[in-house]
Protein backbone atom coordinates (compact mmCIF):
# COMPACT_ATOMS: atom_id res chain seq x y z
CA UNK A 1 0.00 0.00 0.00
CA UNK A 2 1.74 3.18 -1.18
CA UNK A 3 1.31 6.65 0.24
CA UNK A 4 -0.43 7.63 -2.96
CA UNK A 5 -3.14 5.02 -2.25
CA UNK A 6 -3.61 6.42 1.25
CA UNK A 7 -3.79 9.97 -0.02
CA UNK A 8 -6.29 8.98 -2.71
CA UNK A 9 -8.47 7.27 -0.09
CA UNK A 10 -8.40 10.45 1.99
CA UNK A 11 -9.13 12.62 -1.02
CA UNK A 12 -12.09 10.48 -2.07
CA UNK A 13 -13.68 9.98 1.31
CA UNK A 14 -17.45 9.79 1.34
CA UNK A 15 -19.33 13.02 1.89
CA UNK A 16 -22.92 13.67 2.87
CA UNK A 17 -25.38 15.75 0.82
CA UNK A 18 -27.19 18.75 2.28
CA UNK A 19 -29.47 18.18 5.29
CA UNK A 20 -32.70 18.56 3.35
CA UNK A 21 -31.66 16.08 0.66
CA UNK A 22 -33.81 13.21 1.97
CA UNK A 23 -36.78 15.46 2.62
CA UNK A 24 -36.71 16.86 -0.91
CA UNK A 25 -36.36 13.40 -2.34
CA UNK A 26 -39.30 12.03 -0.34
CA UNK A 27 -41.46 14.91 -1.51
CA UNK A 28 -40.68 14.00 -5.09
CA UNK A 29 -41.31 10.33 -4.37
CA UNK A 30 -44.70 11.17 -2.86
CA UNK A 31 -45.69 12.83 -6.13
CA UNK A 32 -45.10 9.75 -8.23
CA UNK A 33 -47.16 6.56 -7.87
CA UNK A 34 -45.53 3.35 -6.78
CA UNK A 35 -44.94 1.29 -9.87
CA UNK A 36 -46.36 -2.21 -9.95
CA UNK A 37 -44.21 -5.13 -10.95
CA UNK A 38 -44.91 -6.44 -14.44
CA UNK A 39 -46.29 -9.96 -14.76
CA UNK A 40 -42.97 -11.32 -16.07
CA UNK A 41 -41.18 -9.75 -13.11
CA UNK A 42 -43.62 -11.44 -10.74
CA UNK A 43 -43.12 -14.67 -12.66
CA UNK A 44 -39.37 -14.19 -12.40
CA UNK A 45 -39.57 -14.11 -8.60
CA UNK A 46 -40.89 -17.69 -8.69
CA UNK A 47 -37.54 -18.81 -10.05
CA UNK A 48 -35.51 -17.31 -7.22
CA UNK A 49 -33.77 -19.88 -5.02
CA UNK A 50 -36.13 -20.21 -2.01
CA UNK A 51 -39.29 -20.47 -4.08
CA UNK A 52 -37.78 -22.48 -6.92
CA UNK A 53 -37.84 -25.71 -4.89
CA UNK A 54 -41.55 -25.41 -4.14
CA UNK A 55 -42.35 -24.48 -7.71
CA UNK A 56 -40.46 -27.58 -8.89
CA UNK A 57 -42.40 -29.76 -6.45
CA UNK A 58 -45.69 -28.23 -7.57
CA UNK A 59 -44.90 -28.71 -11.24
CA UNK A 60 -43.81 -32.32 -10.65
CA UNK A 61 -46.98 -33.06 -8.70
CA UNK A 62 -49.12 -31.49 -11.44
CA UNK A 63 -47.32 -33.52 -14.09
CA UNK A 64 -47.87 -36.70 -12.07
CA UNK A 65 -51.55 -35.86 -11.76
CA UNK A 66 -51.90 -35.21 -15.46
CA UNK A 67 -50.07 -38.40 -16.42
CA UNK A 68 -52.08 -40.39 -13.88
CA UNK A 69 -55.37 -39.02 -15.18
CA UNK A 70 -54.43 -39.79 -18.79
CA UNK A 71 -53.35 -43.32 -17.88
CA UNK A 72 -56.54 -43.90 -15.91
CA UNK A 73 -58.68 -42.76 -18.84
CA UNK A 74 -56.81 -45.02 -21.25
CA UNK A 75 -57.20 -48.06 -19.01
CA UNK A 76 -60.89 -47.35 -18.39
CA UNK A 77 -61.45 -47.21 -22.13
CA UNK A 78 -59.65 -50.54 -22.65
CA UNK A 79 -61.70 -52.22 -19.91
CA UNK A 80 -64.96 -50.83 -21.35
CA UNK A 81 -64.06 -52.04 -24.83
CA UNK A 82 -63.24 -55.50 -23.48
CA UNK A 83 -66.56 -55.68 -21.65
CA UNK A 84 -68.41 -54.67 -24.80
CA UNK A 85 -66.54 -57.29 -26.78
CA UNK A 86 -67.38 -59.92 -24.21
CA UNK A 87 -71.08 -58.98 -24.31
CA UNK A 88 -71.01 -59.04 -28.10
CA UNK A 89 -69.52 -62.52 -28.14
CA UNK A 90 -72.16 -63.76 -25.68
CA UNK A 91 -75.12 -62.41 -27.66
CA UNK A 92 -73.82 -63.31 -31.17
CA UNK A 93 -76.23 -65.67 -33.13
CA UNK A 94 -74.83 -69.06 -34.15
CA UNK A 95 -72.91 -69.11 -37.39
CA UNK A 96 -74.64 -70.60 -40.45
CA UNK A 97 -72.99 -73.00 -42.83
CA UNK A 98 -72.90 -72.54 -46.60
CA UNK A 99 -75.45 -74.44 -48.68
CA UNK A 100 -74.63 -78.10 -49.16
CA UNK A 101 -74.90 -79.91 -52.54
CA UNK A 102 -78.13 -81.46 -51.28
CA UNK A 103 -79.56 -78.01 -50.77
CA UNK A 104 -78.48 -77.00 -54.25
CA UNK A 105 -80.15 -80.10 -55.67
CA UNK A 106 -83.30 -79.28 -53.82
CA UNK A 107 -83.19 -75.72 -55.15
CA UNK A 108 -82.91 -77.01 -58.74
CA UNK A 109 -85.68 -79.58 -58.34
CA UNK A 110 -88.77 -79.03 -60.50
CA UNK A 111 -91.83 -77.59 -58.86
CA UNK A 112 -94.29 -80.30 -58.26
CA UNK A 113 -97.93 -79.60 -59.16
CA UNK A 114 -99.23 -81.46 -56.12
CA UNK A 115 -97.40 -79.14 -53.84
CA UNK A 116 -99.45 -76.20 -55.11
CA UNK A 117 -96.62 -74.70 -57.22
CA UNK A 118 -94.42 -74.17 -54.19
CA UNK A 119 -90.75 -75.18 -54.20
CA UNK A 120 -89.87 -77.39 -51.20
CA UNK A 121 -88.32 -75.50 -48.28
CA UNK A 122 -84.54 -75.37 -48.08
CA UNK A 123 -83.12 -77.21 -45.12
CA UNK A 124 -80.42 -75.15 -43.41
CA UNK A 125 -77.78 -77.20 -41.69
CA UNK A 126 -75.45 -75.93 -38.90
CA UNK A 127 -71.93 -77.22 -39.39
CA UNK A 128 -70.22 -75.39 -36.32
CA UNK A 129 -69.93 -77.96 -33.62
CA UNK A 130 -71.38 -76.88 -30.23
CA UNK A 131 -68.17 -78.01 -28.44
CA UNK A 132 -65.96 -75.69 -30.53
CA UNK A 133 -68.29 -72.76 -29.94
CA UNK A 134 -68.31 -73.36 -26.20
CA UNK A 135 -64.54 -73.58 -26.21
CA UNK A 136 -64.23 -70.21 -28.04
CA UNK A 137 -66.68 -68.61 -25.62
CA UNK A 138 -64.77 -69.89 -22.60
CA UNK A 139 -61.46 -68.63 -24.06
CA UNK A 140 -62.94 -65.21 -24.79
CA UNK A 141 -64.43 -64.99 -21.32
CA UNK A 142 -61.12 -65.97 -19.74
CA UNK A 143 -59.26 -63.38 -21.79
CA UNK A 144 -61.81 -60.71 -20.85
CA UNK A 145 -61.50 -61.63 -17.19
CA UNK A 146 -57.71 -61.44 -17.38
CA UNK A 147 -57.90 -58.04 -19.06
CA UNK A 148 -60.39 -56.85 -16.48
CA UNK A 149 -58.15 -57.99 -13.63
CA UNK A 150 -55.16 -56.31 -15.25
CA UNK A 151 -57.19 -53.16 -15.70
CA UNK A 152 -58.29 -53.21 -12.09
CA UNK A 153 -54.69 -53.61 -10.92
CA UNK A 154 -53.54 -50.74 -13.12
CA UNK A 155 -56.44 -48.62 -11.89
CA UNK A 156 -55.39 -49.22 -8.30
CA UNK A 157 -51.82 -48.25 -9.13
CA UNK A 158 -52.95 -45.05 -10.83
CA UNK A 159 -55.21 -44.16 -7.93
CA UNK A 160 -52.29 -44.71 -5.55
CA UNK A 161 -50.04 -42.47 -7.70
CA UNK A 162 -52.77 -39.85 -7.82
CA UNK A 163 -53.10 -39.85 -4.05
CA UNK A 164 -49.30 -39.39 -3.68
CA UNK A 165 -49.28 -36.59 -6.26
CA UNK A 166 -52.24 -34.92 -4.64
CA UNK A 167 -50.63 -34.94 -1.20
CA UNK A 168 -47.34 -33.61 -2.67
CA UNK A 169 -49.22 -30.84 -4.42
CA UNK A 170 -51.08 -29.85 -1.28
CA UNK A 171 -47.76 -29.83 0.66
CA UNK A 172 -46.20 -27.64 -2.04
CA UNK A 173 -49.14 -25.25 -2.01
CA UNK A 174 -48.98 -25.00 1.75
CA UNK A 175 -45.21 -24.38 1.64
CA UNK A 176 -45.55 -21.70 -1.06
CA UNK A 177 -48.34 -20.09 0.97
CA UNK A 178 -46.18 -20.14 4.14
CA UNK A 179 -43.23 -18.85 2.12
CA UNK A 180 -45.37 -15.96 0.93
CA UNK A 181 -46.42 -15.14 4.49
CA UNK A 182 -42.91 -15.44 5.95
CA UNK A 183 -40.46 -14.55 3.16
CA UNK B 1 -16.64 -12.03 -13.67
CA UNK B 2 -17.75 -11.13 -10.19
CA UNK B 3 -21.51 -10.81 -9.80
CA UNK B 4 -23.32 -8.37 -7.57
CA UNK B 5 -23.57 -11.15 -4.99
CA UNK B 6 -19.87 -10.75 -4.31
CA UNK B 7 -19.65 -7.00 -4.06
CA UNK B 8 -20.05 -6.53 -0.33
CA UNK B 9 -20.44 -8.82 2.59
CA UNK B 10 -23.00 -7.85 5.19
CA UNK B 11 -23.52 -9.62 8.47
CA UNK B 12 -26.73 -11.65 8.58
CA UNK B 13 -28.63 -9.35 10.93
CA UNK B 14 -27.87 -6.22 8.88
CA UNK B 15 -28.71 -8.02 5.66
CA UNK B 16 -32.01 -9.26 7.08
CA UNK B 17 -32.94 -5.76 8.31
CA UNK B 18 -32.07 -4.22 4.96
CA UNK B 19 -33.88 -7.01 3.13
CA UNK B 20 -36.95 -6.24 5.18
CA UNK B 21 -36.66 -2.54 4.33
CA UNK B 22 -36.39 -3.27 0.62
CA UNK B 23 -39.45 -5.49 0.78
CA UNK B 24 -41.44 -2.90 2.73
CA UNK B 25 -40.32 -0.08 0.42
CA UNK B 26 -41.40 -2.07 -2.61
CA UNK B 27 -44.80 -2.41 -0.97
CA UNK B 28 -45.03 1.36 -0.60
CA UNK B 29 -43.65 1.90 2.91
CA UNK B 30 -42.16 5.43 2.77
CA UNK B 31 -40.36 5.10 6.08
CA UNK B 32 -38.55 2.00 4.90
CA UNK B 33 -37.57 3.80 1.70
CA UNK B 34 -36.35 6.77 3.72
CA UNK B 35 -34.11 4.48 5.75
CA UNK B 36 -32.66 3.03 2.55
CA UNK B 37 -32.00 6.53 1.21
CA UNK B 38 -30.32 7.69 4.43
CA UNK B 39 -28.12 4.61 4.44
CA UNK B 40 -26.94 5.00 0.83
CA UNK B 41 -27.11 8.72 0.12
CA UNK B 42 -23.49 9.26 1.19
CA UNK B 43 -22.25 6.71 -1.30
CA UNK B 44 -24.34 7.94 -4.22
CA UNK B 45 -23.77 11.63 -3.54
CA UNK B 46 -20.00 11.22 -3.03
CA UNK B 47 -19.59 9.30 -6.27
CA UNK B 48 -21.47 12.03 -8.14
CA UNK B 49 -19.74 14.85 -6.30
CA UNK B 50 -16.22 13.50 -6.78
CA UNK B 51 -16.93 12.81 -10.41
CA UNK B 52 -18.77 16.01 -11.37
CA UNK B 53 -16.99 18.31 -8.89
CA UNK B 54 -20.23 20.23 -8.42
CA UNK B 55 -22.28 19.72 -5.25
CA UNK B 56 -25.61 20.98 -6.56
CA UNK B 57 -25.34 18.98 -9.76
CA UNK B 58 -24.30 15.95 -7.71
CA UNK B 59 -27.35 16.34 -5.46
CA UNK B 60 -29.61 16.62 -8.47
CA UNK B 61 -28.14 13.50 -10.02
CA UNK B 62 -28.37 11.62 -6.71
CA UNK B 63 -32.05 12.51 -6.43
CA UNK B 64 -32.62 11.13 -9.92
CA UNK B 65 -30.82 7.93 -8.98
CA UNK B 66 -33.00 7.43 -5.88
CA UNK B 67 -36.17 8.24 -7.81
CA UNK B 68 -35.11 5.63 -10.34
CA UNK B 69 -34.53 3.22 -7.47
CA UNK B 70 -38.03 3.90 -6.15
CA UNK B 71 -39.42 2.95 -9.55
CA UNK B 72 -37.38 -0.24 -9.65
CA UNK B 73 -37.61 -1.44 -6.07
CA UNK B 74 -39.44 -4.61 -7.07
CA UNK B 75 -36.42 -5.69 -9.11
CA UNK B 76 -34.01 -5.41 -6.16
CA UNK B 77 -33.30 -8.87 -4.83
CA UNK B 78 -31.05 -8.28 -1.81
CA UNK B 79 -29.06 -5.61 0.07
CA UNK B 80 -25.94 -6.55 -1.93
CA UNK B 81 -27.91 -6.17 -5.14
CA UNK B 82 -29.18 -2.79 -3.95
CA UNK B 83 -25.63 -1.47 -3.39
CA UNK B 84 -24.46 -2.88 -6.69
CA UNK B 85 -27.49 -1.36 -8.48
CA UNK B 86 -26.91 2.08 -6.94
CA UNK B 87 -23.21 2.07 -7.84
CA UNK B 88 -23.92 0.97 -11.36
CA UNK B 89 -26.70 3.46 -12.03
CA UNK B 90 -24.78 6.32 -10.42
CA UNK B 91 -21.61 5.55 -12.40
CA UNK B 92 -23.41 5.38 -15.71
CA UNK B 93 -25.44 8.50 -15.03
CA UNK B 94 -22.34 10.43 -14.03
CA UNK B 95 -20.51 9.40 -17.19
CA UNK B 96 -23.55 10.24 -19.34
CA UNK B 97 -23.96 13.58 -17.61
CA UNK B 98 -20.32 14.51 -18.13
CA UNK B 99 -20.47 13.54 -21.81
CA UNK B 100 -23.82 15.20 -22.48
CA UNK B 101 -23.35 18.53 -20.78
CA UNK B 102 -19.59 18.75 -20.85
CA UNK B 103 -19.81 20.00 -17.30
CA UNK B 104 -16.25 19.05 -16.63
CA UNK B 105 -13.97 21.96 -17.35
CA UNK B 106 -11.61 20.88 -20.07
CA UNK B 107 -8.43 21.39 -18.12
CA UNK B 108 -5.32 19.66 -19.35
CA UNK B 109 -2.76 18.25 -16.96
CA UNK B 110 -0.43 21.08 -17.74
CA UNK B 111 -3.06 23.63 -16.76
CA UNK B 112 -3.56 22.30 -13.26
CA UNK B 113 -2.31 25.10 -11.05
CA UNK B 114 0.94 24.64 -9.20
CA UNK B 115 0.69 24.47 -5.41
CA UNK B 116 1.33 27.64 -3.52
CA UNK B 117 1.98 26.07 -0.14
CA UNK B 118 4.01 23.14 1.13
CA UNK B 119 1.85 20.07 0.58
CA UNK B 120 3.47 18.00 3.30
CA UNK B 121 2.14 20.46 5.85
CA UNK B 122 -1.32 20.50 4.47
CA UNK B 123 -3.20 17.27 3.84
CA UNK B 124 -6.27 19.14 2.71
CA UNK B 125 -4.26 20.80 0.03
CA UNK B 126 -2.82 17.49 -1.15
CA UNK B 127 -6.30 15.95 -1.27
CA UNK B 128 -7.57 18.86 -3.32
CA UNK B 129 -4.57 18.57 -5.60
CA UNK B 130 -5.26 14.86 -6.13
CA UNK B 131 -8.92 15.52 -6.89
CA UNK B 132 -7.98 18.15 -9.44
CA UNK B 133 -5.55 15.85 -11.19
CA UNK B 134 -8.10 13.01 -11.21
CA UNK B 135 -10.55 15.51 -12.67
CA UNK B 136 -8.35 15.77 -15.76
CA UNK B 137 -8.66 12.05 -16.51
CA UNK B 138 -11.10 10.71 -19.13
CA UNK B 139 -14.60 9.89 -17.79
CA UNK B 140 -14.24 6.13 -17.45
CA UNK B 141 -10.76 6.29 -15.98
CA UNK B 142 -12.01 8.87 -13.48
CA UNK B 143 -14.90 6.65 -12.42
CA UNK B 144 -12.52 3.69 -12.08
CA UNK B 145 -10.35 5.75 -9.67
CA UNK B 146 -13.41 6.88 -7.68
CA UNK B 147 -14.77 3.35 -7.36
CA UNK B 148 -11.32 2.08 -6.39
CA UNK B 149 -10.54 4.68 -3.74
CA UNK B 150 -13.92 5.90 -2.54
CA UNK B 151 -15.75 2.57 -2.59
CA UNK B 152 -12.66 0.41 -2.08
CA UNK B 153 -13.72 -1.99 -4.84
CA UNK B 154 -11.25 -4.38 -6.42
CA UNK B 155 -10.72 -4.29 -10.20
CA UNK B 156 -13.07 -7.25 -10.83
CA UNK B 157 -15.90 -5.51 -8.97
CA UNK B 158 -15.23 -2.25 -10.82
CA UNK B 159 -15.34 -4.14 -14.13
CA UNK B 160 -18.70 -5.55 -13.15
CA UNK B 161 -20.15 -2.20 -12.13
CA UNK B 162 -18.93 -0.41 -15.26
CA UNK B 163 -19.58 -3.30 -17.69
CA UNK B 164 -15.96 -3.18 -18.69
CA UNK B 165 -13.34 -5.90 -19.30
CA UNK B 166 -11.16 -6.55 -16.26
CA UNK B 167 -7.95 -5.80 -18.17
CA UNK B 168 -9.33 -2.42 -19.25
CA UNK B 169 -10.00 -1.55 -15.61
CA UNK B 170 -6.49 -2.61 -14.60
CA UNK B 171 -5.02 -0.62 -17.45
CA UNK B 172 -7.08 2.48 -16.50
CA UNK B 173 -5.90 2.19 -12.92
CA UNK B 174 -2.27 1.72 -13.90
CA UNK B 175 -2.31 4.67 -16.28
CA UNK B 176 -4.19 6.92 -13.86
CA UNK B 177 -1.76 6.19 -11.04
CA UNK B 178 1.16 6.82 -13.38
CA UNK B 179 -0.33 10.18 -14.35
CA UNK B 180 -0.95 11.06 -10.70
CA UNK B 181 2.58 10.10 -9.67
CA UNK B 182 4.06 12.01 -12.57
CA UNK B 183 2.03 15.16 -12.00
CA UNK B 184 2.34 15.20 -8.25
CA UNK B 185 5.98 14.18 -8.40
CA UNK B 186 6.74 17.12 -10.62
CA UNK B 187 4.65 19.49 -8.57
CA UNK B 188 5.54 18.26 -5.13
CA UNK B 189 9.06 17.10 -5.83
CA UNK B 190 9.97 16.50 -2.26
CA UNK B 191 6.95 14.27 -1.46
CA UNK B 192 7.61 10.60 -2.09
CA UNK B 193 4.42 9.06 -3.45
Amino acid sequence: MSRLDDELRKAFRREQPSADFTQRLLEQVAKQPLPKARWWQRLGTLFEPPKLRWVAIGVTASLLLAIGAAQYQRLSRVVTEDNNQQQAIGSQPPATSPATPADLDNRNAPIRQDSGGVRPATVVRHTVKPATRRHALVAATQKAQELKAEGEAAKEKVLFALSIASSALSDAQKAVHDDGLNP
Amino acid sequence: MVGWEGTIVLNKATAARLDDRIERSALGDQFAFEEIVRQHQGMVFSMACHFLRDRSLAEELSQEVFLNLHQNLHSIKSPEHLTFWLRKVTSHRCIDQARRQKVRPQVSLEEVPEPAVDATENDLFLSEMLRRVVDTLPEKARMVVILRYQEDLDPAEIANVLDMPLNTVKSHLRRSLAVLRDKLGRTLGEVSL
